[in-house]
């Protein structure tokens, strides 16, 4: 292979590596973590490490095997959990970017809801949950309402300051060019905060992982935080590690979906959607002329 | 304007498009004056730059004049009419060329079109045209952040011309550009609004861009913000930049400078 020729230009521009580096890094990434496991493994087999509590990687292996195949217990749970926290999330963040356009909007609003929303953000969102399932009764409802709860606040402020910081000779234009409110809303306001607002959301879909955790685990009839709760009481700890790893798939899932939903959605952010866009609109233009 | 006074001043003979009627404008309950009784009558075509250091007034001047703000007292009175808000017949270009970072060159040169009613193909055609003069004809799908300074300014300039308005309110729009980009895109300048018949006023602080570009200088001093002077610019048109080492060309500029130096 000629890879060696490939060298000196990655060399000259470290920022981007070539090809034969990124394997190279790939190749060790891959080989500390073999190594890794292979410690793990070997020491929970000499007994270094307590197989109780640290189950051997091999062990977590065949549990993955257990709750997805063999016993297939898990995908309910998993399915219950992800419509909790799609539910959860979806009317956590209308409500928090809604209100957060109105009060952003609306000084008057804002004058009056500041204090309550100072109080609201520095107390732990956490803290609440017992008490909206004492209002709220056991079931689906007040596992919502706690996802809804920790959902809201990252669209709600980054809403909110989004829409309060367009930039001042933006708005002049807008005045000069005699739009009216609502155009000034639709084509400069909502826009301009869209990158701000997607950043919310980003953290509120996280949150919402750790959210309906909480909610199931003190609503302990179903779904995977509840399933971890029962693996770890019956000392099965392989399988609830596996439950923990699936959450950690879902977590870096979620992670990259809503960085590839940045880009579409706020595409002028990043160079390859700027690209991408203007060639489709350049296209567009071309075929209807 | 009587017909006497215009004999008397055959420069003027344009009938006046932009006119000061002692305008007042001050801030922070009356304790601050930033502009001082302005008068002034601007013909139609003409080209007038506005001098002086920050805090002249300059900028208040322009805004007023735009019908961003409202005077303090006096008046500022365009086709005849005082102004009382922003207004079709008047456009305004800014420092920052304040482009919307999600629409193409095209459709930030239509967003005057947009606010104001359909986008029709004749306007689309038109803010093509507009981009050609302004030479951005294959920048036209680009997005801001894909354009230099200068090529951004100049997306502005064609959004300027797309509103139709025949007067033209410009504050510093070259001003945080390089030294060769601003002189290029002031030539550019002077061609267009040539071409257009368009009144133009442009804010300044360098002395020697406002000789160059006008055919009148108000040169604006401080505390409180006022006129101080109006001078005439009698330099042939078109304008090249050889004139601005020529005798005359200094000699106006020196008024300039004693005007503002006399404070």
């Amino acid at each position: 292979m000629a890879m060696s020729g490939r060298i000196a230009p990655s060399q000259a521009n470290p920022a981007q590596p070539g090809a034969s580096l990124r394997l190279r890094r790939l190749a060790n990434h891959l080989g500390l973590f073999l190594v890794l496991l292979v410690l793990w493994e070997t020491g929970s087999r000499l007994g270094w490490l307590d197989p109780l509590f640290y189950p051997r990687p091999s062990a977590i292996l065949r549990s993955f095997w257990l709750v997805y195949f063999e016993n297939a217990n898990i995908w309910w749970h998993l399915y219950v959990s992800l419509g909790l926290v799609l539910a959860g999330f979806t009317a956590g963040s209308i409500l928090g970017v809604g209100l957060g356009a109105v009060v952003g909007l609306n000084p008057l609003v804002r004058r009056y809801l500041q204090p309550y929303v100072i109080v609201l953000e520095a107390t732990p969102r956490i803290a609440v949950a017992p008490l909206l399932i004492a209002a709220l009764g056991f079931g689906a409802q007040s596992k919502i309402a706690i996802i809804m709860l920790v959902c809201f606040f990252a669209p709600f402020i980054n809403t909110l300051s989004g829409v309060m910081n367009v930039p001042a000779e933006k708005l002049e234009l807008f005045r000069s060019l005699r739009a009216t409110k609502w155009q000034t809303l639709r084509k400069l306001v909502l826009p301009d905060a869209v990158p701000v607002i997607m950043a919310g959301e980003r953290l509120a879909l996280t949150a919402a992982l750790s959210g309906v955790l909480v909610a199931e685990f003190i609503q302990r009839d179903q779904g995977i935080g509840s399933l971890i709760l029962v693996y770890t009481r019956n000392l099965n700890m392989a399988s609830a590690f596996a439950c923990i790893f699936t959450l950690t798939i879902i977590g870096f899932g979620i992670f990259k979906g809503m960085e590839l939903l940045d880009r579409w959605i706020a595409f002028w952010k990043h160079q390859d959607g700027r690209e991408r866009v203007s060639a489709a609109r350049a296209r567009a233009h071309a075929e209807e002329a | 304007m009587t017909a006497a006074q215009a004999d008397a001043e055959p420069r003027r003979a344009a009938p006046t498009v932009v006119a000061g009627d002692a305008i007042v404008k001050t801030f922070a309950n009356g304790s601050v004056t930033a502009l001082d009784r302005a008068s002034f009558d601007i013909p139609k075509g003409a080209f007038v730059s506005l001098v002086g250091p920050s805090g002249c007034g300059k900028s208040t001047l322009l805004r007023l004049i735009a019908g961003l703000i409202a005077p303090s007292q006096g008046a500022a009175i365009v086709h005849g009419r005082e102004v009382t808000g922003p207004r079709p017949d008047i456009a305004m270009m800014f420092q920052k060329a304040t482009l919307l970072e999600w629409r193409t060159s095209l459709e930030n040169v239509l967003l005057p079109t947009e606010l104001s009613g359909t986008v029709t193909k004749a306007d689309r055609a038109r803010a093509l045209d507009l981009l050609n003069l302004v030479g951005l004809k294959d920048f036209a799908f680009a997005f801001p952040a894909q354009l230099s300074g200068g090529m951004q300014q100049r997306v502005a300039l064609a959004r300027l011309l797309q509103t139709g308005a025949d007067i033209l309110l410009l504050d510093e729009p070259f001003g945080a550009l390089d030294e060769f980009t601003r002189e290029h895109l002031n030539l550019e300048l002077l061609r267009i609004v040539g071409e257009f018949g368009a009144t133009t006023i442009f804010v300044t602080h360098n002395i020697n861009e406002a000789i160059f570009l006008s055919d009148q200088v108000f040169v604006m001093t401080p505390r409180p913000g006022k006129i101080a002077k109006i001078v005439d610019i009698n330099l042939p048109r078109p304008r090249t930049l050889a004139m601005q080492l020529t005798p005359e060309f200094n000699a106006l500029a020196e008024d300039v400078r004693a005007t503002l130096g006399a404070l």
